[in-house]
């Protein structure tokens, strides 16, 4: 593993014009889908896997239950982040959260603040309905776009809980300053709200806000605990070998570092990874760590660049009415 | 009418060509098609075909961003040499390809805008025509919404193009259309998005009242630590807690009890607890968020009426 990183043990390589991207880092990201897709695989093949309880998660239906009785609608919040894996992953629970309501017949809202966000979710929601085999009870008008400005969706948002007195709602994907006026406005009309925020900052405003909250990596387990689709499940455990990884490394990279900047150093490197022996006394710094150089990779000496030749057409470009 | 792609600098590499000449309008038309023909392809295909085209297509889309990670990044480029081999070719040609793949994201982007807005509109005017519940609010935000437009494109169009000269930073030189895009944009649009944010302070009262009442021992934890962490937040109960701890300490700062004052309490929470805690939940979510992209990447997930 070491040999990875110590690239200045071998003399500069005339012509090696790309930086060091951090191979080891890249390594790691390989090693983190290679656990992901082995047990995607595995989890084909086993269908009865465990996955602890999550009281977020099982609110859903008791929350959903209460909306049916009191005849009033469940409202779905994906944040105000752009179309990624975070609003798709809202999205499936939403999707989960549809399904569940179609089957009540209970009436639902849809609240985006993205275009993008606002086109799936409309393909999802109307799939949902058509797959539980009641596609009339689909409401075109129930997945609204309401505006791509923070406040001024935070505050349709709120008028539409306020007038329509949801009973339950969910806001998950990536929320900001907004979180709390949806939390607490919900909250104000006595709706159970089921809550998660990939961003660390708004957490602690759902947790104080809300009855139920996804914490982190909950919420990317979410559509594996309610579907168990063996995809998502294997994915589930690919990240739970992933984090044991990581944990491995905390522990070696912290003993490694320890141990490393309490030895003398015999040499110094450079910004390029250049290495030239020392003549004083002194310690390892920490540039000069295993550790240190993996997250700070050495770049190319321009001194030992293969020189580019020159573009013939650069000089006299095509048109040229800049 | 307007050249409106005057703002971009002109580039010339594989995704672009030299101002007005034969290349450039080549392209243009060759994606052009491209796009046309994708959009007839998925209309006319049957369902099951389209799922595997959209999903090589994602594949394709995903294999960029993949290859613009993973491939070795070229050092010290200039703009009239030619890459050393073909790896340092691969190189170029991914970097110069993320401004244009950004950029058909905005373009896709800009479409499902119009999407939205019609969406937005047909919910209000449907209102409005049917007279429902609230039917004002439609009303107000219908005025408000192409108030809006007029004023902002109109602005734009002054600002930009038939007064370019004049310098409207100076307001000795605003004319009719600055002062309402003033009035419109930053004295009611930005004064009521900062009264929204205002209310937050309030809410934060609100949540923090209930969150804090003594209902359980996580409560109470809660309770404890929010309390040390405002109080040492705090001149004066920072001075208070170092005068109390003085009386033990005599100034040493080496003294056992010199760990006591509110601000080493409130250093080792956040040192010891908080920092932890947001870092295990940060690799949580990042491991998380790579999962789910691999999925959607892979086409594994099955979303909506599939699940």
């Amino acid at each position: 593993m070491l040999d990875l990183i110590a690239q200045a043990d071998r003399p500069p390589v005339v012509g090696t014009q790309y930086y060091d991207a951090g191979k080891v880092m890249m390594l790691f990201t390989f090693m983190i889908v290679f656990f992901l897709l082995l047990n995607i695989f595995r989890a084909g093949k086993n269908k009865d896997l465990y996955i602890r309880r999550i009281a977020g998660l099982n609110a859903i239906d008791e929350a959903i239950g209460r909306a049916t009785e009191m005849g009033k609608p469940v409202l779905m919040v994906p944040g105000l982040g752009a179309l990624n894996a975070i609003s798709m992953q809202a999205l499936n629970i939403f999707g989960y959260v549809t399904r569940t309501a179609a089957r009540f017949a209970n009436p639902i809202r849809l609240c985006c603040g993205e275009p993008a966000v606002f086109t799936v979710a409309q393909e999802i929601i109307r799939d949902v309905y058509q797959s539980e085999g009641v596609p009339e009870r689909y409401e075109p008008d129930s997945v609204r776009f309401l505006s791509d400005r923070q406040f001024a969706f935070a505050a349709s948002v709120s008028g539409i809980i306020l007038r329509e007195q949801t009973a339950a709602t969910f806001f998950m994907g990536e929320f900001f300053a907004e979180s709390l006026i949806f939390a607490e406005t919900a909250n104000s009309v006595g709706a159970i709200q089921v809550a998660s925020s990939t961003e660390i900052t708004q957490t602690p405003f759902f947790i104080a806000a809300c009855d139920y909250v996804l914490i982190g990596e909950e919420f990317y387990a979410a559509s594996a605990y309610l579907t168990r689709q063996p995809v998502l499940v294997g994915s589930l455990i690919g990240q739970d070998w992933t984090k044991l990884a990581f944990m491995l490394f905390i522990v070696m990279g912290t003993v490694m570092n320890t141990m490393q900047l309490r030895s003398k150093a015999t040499e110094a490197v450079d910004g390029f990874g250049e290495r030239t022996p020392l003549t004083e006394d002194r310690l390892v710094l920490p540039n000069e760590t295993t550790m240190g150089r993996i997250f700070g990779p050495a770049k190319p000496n321009p001194a030992t660049m293969k020189p580019r030749e020159a573009d013939p057409e650069a000089a006299a470009p095509e048109g040229g009415s800049q | 009418m307007f050249d409106l792609l005057a703002q971009v600098p002109p580039k010339v590499n594989f995704w672009s060509a030299a101002p007005n000449t034969s290349a450039l309008y080549g392209k243009v038309f060759l994606a052009f098609m491209l796009g046309v023909g994708f959009v007839f392809l998925c209309m006319n295909l049957p369902t099951r075909y389209r799922r595997t085209l959209i999903s090589v297509l994602t594949f394709v889309a995903g294999l960029f961003f993949v290859l613009s990670f993973v491939w070795p990044k070229a050092e010290g480029r200039a703009p009239d040499t030619l890459p050393n081999g073909v790896v340092e070719s691969v190189a170029w040609w991914l970097q110069d390809a993320t401004g244009p793949v950004s950029g058909m994201t905005s373009t896709l982007t800009a479409f499902l805008l119009g999407l939205g807005a019609f969406s937005m509109l047909r919910v209000h005017i449907g209102r409005l025509v049917k007279q429902q519940k609230d039917w004002g609010f439609s009303l107000v935000l219908l005025i408000s919404m192409f108030v809006m437009m007029i004023i902002g494109y109109w602005d734009w169009r002054t600002v930009n193009f038939t007064m370019k000269e004049t310098n409207f930073n100076n307001p000795d030189n605003w004319i009719g259309i600055t002062y309402a895009k003033d009035l419109v944009f930053d004295g009611i649009l930005q004064k009521m998005d900062a009264a929204m944010f205002s209310i937050i302070a309030f809410y934060i009262m609100s949540a923090a009242y209930r969150a804090f009442r003594i209902r359980s021992v996580e409560a109470t934890v809660l309770l404890v630590s929010a309390l040390i962490v405002m109080m040492s937040l705090l001149a004066l109960g920072d001075l208070m807690s170092s005068k109390f701890i003085g009386m033990f300490t005599h100034g040493d700062k080496s003294h056992f009890m010199a760990n006591f004052t509110l601000s080493e309490i409130y250093g080792f929470i956040r040192a010891a607890f908080q920092t932890p805690s947001i870092r295990a939940i940060d690799f949580g979510i990042g491991v998380g968020a790579l999962a789910m992209g691999l999925r959607l990447w892979l086409s594994l997930d099955k979303t909506g009426g599939t699940n």
